[in-house]
């Protein structure tokens, strides 16, 4: 009989239904539920974080909220992380959904990450990744720097506008990216990649402003820490602060303590460039001078030497003339009769032998002044 | 001089134009040679800097899902 069964039965409306079923629901307190985060949605005019926690192997979902006073201390908390929420069940009556009212959301394994990452620290040192051998020259005039760094980062700000001031003749090539969460080591790498491979560019920047020990995780990324290490241009790390190390600074050729510190490595220093071609212009004037200063003293000798060289020549000839008049004068008979010599003829001829005149025989004398002519008395062959 | 030389390419040629120069040993003629190549590259190297500009360029990435927002062969 239906409407005898139907007077039987017990019907709530929708809504009494549901604020009877909140009230056992709501007896389900202090439950622990592990789970990934999965959907965070969370504004600063909101007083709550609504929030999803997915079963990481079947993809069950629960709704969770939390207010934001008690979520706000771990905000780093991002998508994909594993947590533990503990709270009270409640049931939103208007649409009769359960969700998770939790007062504490726990990270799952953070403890555990010092020890996993000094664990990777000693066996990639072991491989060799970390090697001072290993480090590349940064180049000196790179043609593109490339600059990998978070969405909205304050430190792109500090490398553009440290390069734009010490060296702008530069092409930068900017990868924005996730730096933080689960999925950016593997985004880190493909950026690397990418601009890395880009036409020009000679060096990469890693820049991540400074963060909590967790914010910093995926630049100790086993696979990050690799893709630095084997990048095909070299690479300036600056990520976090300096006591921070991730282990992307080991692996990079460079670690500077900040984004601007990184900027100023990569680029050269255009005042002083300029400084340096100025000096080197003034080098270029001071050797010119140097070269001509130098060719004009030896002109000058010269000019001196071709002036004298005429008379030098005509002395040389004058004393060579003498010294042959001299010579000719040695062989003059008249210089040999000077000296008490004198010539004897007989008949037009020179008398050398006594033989060939005989006693009472002419003979004629030249002396150095005037001759004799005289009678021979006798003859001493 | 050549655009395709590198500011680095010029900056070391005027270097060893300078050093040459230096030396004290080269002939008259060459030296004038040198100075007039020094002054050109000189010139050229200030230039490259005077009118650089920095040129910024946004590496367009996919959303880490490896797929890519570029458009190709860009």
């Amino acid at each position: 009989m239906e409407t005898g069964a139907a007077a039987e039965r017990k019907v709530y409306s929708v809504a009494e239904f549901n604020r009877r079923l909140a009230t056992y629901v709501g007896r389900v307190r202090d439950v622990w539920v592990e789970g990934e985060i999965s959907e965070l949605r969370r504004s600063p005019a909101w007083a709550t974080v609504f929030l999803t926690l997915k079963d990481t192997r079947t993809g069950a979902c629960l709704s969770a909220t939390m207010p934001r006073r008690r979520f706000d201390p771990i905000e780093t908390l991002t998508e994909g992380e594993r947590v533990q929420a503990n709270g009270s069940l409640s049931l939103y009556e208007a649409r009769g959904e359960v969700s998770l009212r939790a007062g504490t959301l726990e990270r799952v394994g953070a403890g555990d990450h010092a020890a996993a990452l000094a664990l990777l620290r000693r066996a990639l040192a072991a491989e060799g990744l970390f090697a001072p051998e290993r480090k590349r020259r940064l180049p000196r005039f790179p043609r593109a720097v490339g600059l990998l760094t978070g969405v909205d980062a304050a430190a792109r700000g500090d490398v553009v506008a440290a390069i734009a001031t010490r060296y702008p003749a530069v092409r930068l090539v900017i990868a924005e990216t996730r730096v933080q969460g689960p999925w950016a080591p593997g985004a880190i790498v493909a950026a690397l990649g990418r601009l890395s491979a880009c036409d020009g560019v000679d060096v990469v920047i890693l820049a991540r402003g400074g963060g909590s020990f967790e914010d910093l995780l995926p630049f100790s990324d086993e696979r990050v820490v690799r893709a630095v290490a084997g990048c095909a241009v070299p690479v300036v790390s600056a990520v976090g602060h300096e006591q921070d190390e991730p282990l992307c600074d080991l692996a990079a050729d460079v670690r500077a303590p900040t984004p601007t510190a990184a900027a100023r490595l990569v680029v050269p220093d255009l005042d002083e460039l300029l400084a340096g071609l100025g000096r080197s212009r003034q080098r270029l004037g001071a050797g010119t001078a140097r070269a001509l200063e130098r060719d004009r003293a030896r002109l000058e000798r010269s000019g001196e030497r071709l002036a004298v060289a005429p008379r030098l020549l005509l002395e040389r000839r004058r004393s060579a003339l003498d010294r042959s008049a001299a010579r000719l004068q040695a062989l003059s008979p008249r210089a040999t009769l000077g000296r008490g010599y004198a010539i004897v003829r007989a008949g037009g001829a020179v008398v050398r032998d006594a033989g060939t005149v005989s006693a009472g025989g002419l003979v004629e004398i030249e002396l150095a002044q005037g001759g004799l002519g005289a009678r021979v008395e006798e003859v001493r062959p | 001089m050549s655009e395709q030389s590198s500011f680095e390419e010029l900056q070391r040629e005027l270097d060893e134009v300078v050093a040459r120069l230096e030396r004290g040993d080269v002939p008259l003629d060459e030296a004038l040679a040198l100075w007039r190549r020094g002054e050109e590259l000189h010139r050229a190297c200030v230039e490259r800097l005077d009118r650089a500009e920095l040129e910024i360029e946004e590496l367009r990435l996919g959303d880490g899902s490896g797929r890519d927002s570029e458009p190709p062969g860009g």
